[in-house]
């Protein structure tokens, strides 16, 4: 491999987790996962910076890489601290629980209802009963079911 | 094939792998649907993204051979699909430990390009450190079973067209640079500008340099030269991150504790 193919494919996988993690922070509602999609963004950004490094044969990338790690441990940090306050005052992880805080001039969140999950029962086989009712046993009567 | 593809319209296959890209996204994402639809949907928004990753590869270098590019080939590709399931993925704890999986991938993608010290860490700080501190929030916050938040989401056709664009642009531009002349290559450093001699570092040396024994001795010398006050001050805000998350959550836990003791008198 090239080291200009290498570059190449590296900053083509560094693009698409950052694309990636746009789509999450900018669709999810989970707050959790909004977060995780920040965190997806900034790996992107590290595959990129790294591949540039290994390119110009310099240290810098390395060592923004390694600051990234550091102020994504802070932000992992604060923002859990916040969410869980947040989950604390609505009981919600939801971003559309605080749209109180949204710009005048937007429209409401309104969640429609939702299909139920398809959790089926399941089905078994039924026979047709067919012959002589046998006796019933006396003891088999006594006997629980659970214990 | 893929060359046949690339080589005779590879615009107009980078506007396929777009295209499929976004109605992947777009058909995986949670719109609130659910049973049959929401199976079909995944299965098709699942063959439509294998689709769109194809195109992509296409469009790029042909893929292939053993060795460096075969490993590249497959952690980048662990790395892509753990991504992308990680944001489709209906369940925080699921997505999680996808995100998990995304980072074994990225730290792959980082031990090929040489950065040995940094794949470690991230699987050191990321999955070991970041990812249990969600895991934690997630299992004292998350109600059981699937949320309503959970399986709808924020304008999904926009957000994904959204990014599918993007990407398409900077797969765009990422060919555009590396089908033109490598002038990339000779950045001169600072110190040679400024005395006005040739770089001497050519990008074979540089390689070299990066994938030397003394790997970590050499990083830890450039990070604790060079850029010590940086050291400082991710350092001072370390430790400025835990004091304030401290404070916030104690002072969240005395308000909770003064509105019980009023709803108590």
């Amino acid at each position: 491999m090239t080291p200009a193919a290498l570059l190449h494919d590296a900053l083509l996988v560094g693009a698409i987790l950052f694309a990636l993690g746009l789509v999450g922070i900018l669709s999810r509602r989970n707050l959790i996962v909004m977060f995780l999609s920040a965190e997806l963004m900034l790996q992107g950004i590290s595959v990129s910076l790294v591949a540039w490094s290994r390119h110009h044969g310099d240290w810098g990338g390395h060592v923004l890489v390694i600051f990234v790690l550091t102020v994504a441990a802070c932000e992992a940090a604060l923002a859990l601290v916040f969410v869980l306050q947040a989950f604390a005052r609505t009981g919600r992880l939801d971003a559309a629980a605080w749209q109180a805080l949204r710009e005048g001039n937007l429209p409401r969140t309104v969640d429609r209802g939702l299909p139920a999950v398809d959790t089926l029962p399941p089905t078994f086989p039924r026979l047709t009963p067919a012959g002589v009712e046998p006796a019933a046993d006396e003891d088999e009567l006594l006997e629980r079911e659970h214990v | 094939m893929t060359e046949l593809l690339a080589g005779r319209t590879p615009g107009m296959t980078l506007f396929a792998a777009v295209v499929c890209a976004a109605a992947s996204l777009w058909l995986l994402l949670p719109r609130g649907q659910g049973g049959r639809t929401e199976r079909v949907s995944r299965w098709l928004g699942g063959l439509l993204g294998v689709a769109a990753l194809v195109g992509l590869a296409s469009t790029g270098r042909r893929l292939g051979g053993l060795g460096e590019e075969s490993v590249f080939l497959v952690v980048s590709i662990v790395a892509v699909v753990s991504g992308a399931a990680t944001v489709v993925c209906r369940s925080p704890v699921y997505a999680a430990i996808w995100f998990a999986l995304a980072l074994a991938g990225v730290a792959g993608v980082l031990l090929v390009l040489g950065a040995q010290f940094l794949g470690v860490a991230t699987i050191v700080v990321y999955a070991g450190a970041i990812l249990v501190m969600f895991l934690f929030v997630l299992m004292l916050a998350q109600p059981a079973g699937l949320a309503p938040y959970d399986r709808v989401s924020n304008e999904p056709l926009l957000s994904a067209v959204t990014g599918a664009v993007l990407l398409g642009l900077l797969t765009l531009a990422i060919g555009r640079m590396s089908a033109g002349p490598p002038i990339c290559c000779r950045m001169p450093s600072k110190a040679a500008a400024l005395a006005g001699t040739e770089p001497t570092t050519s990008p074979a040396s540089a390689a070299s340099d990066a994938l030397a024994a003394d790997h970590v001795a050499r990083l830890g010398a450039e990070l604790f030269g060079r850029h010590l006050l940086a050291v400082e001050a991710a350092g001072l805000l370390l430790l400025v991150a835990l004091v304030g998350s401290i404070a916030i959550v104690s002072r969240g836990a005395a308000d909770a504790g003064t509105a019980g003791g009023r709803a108590a008198t």
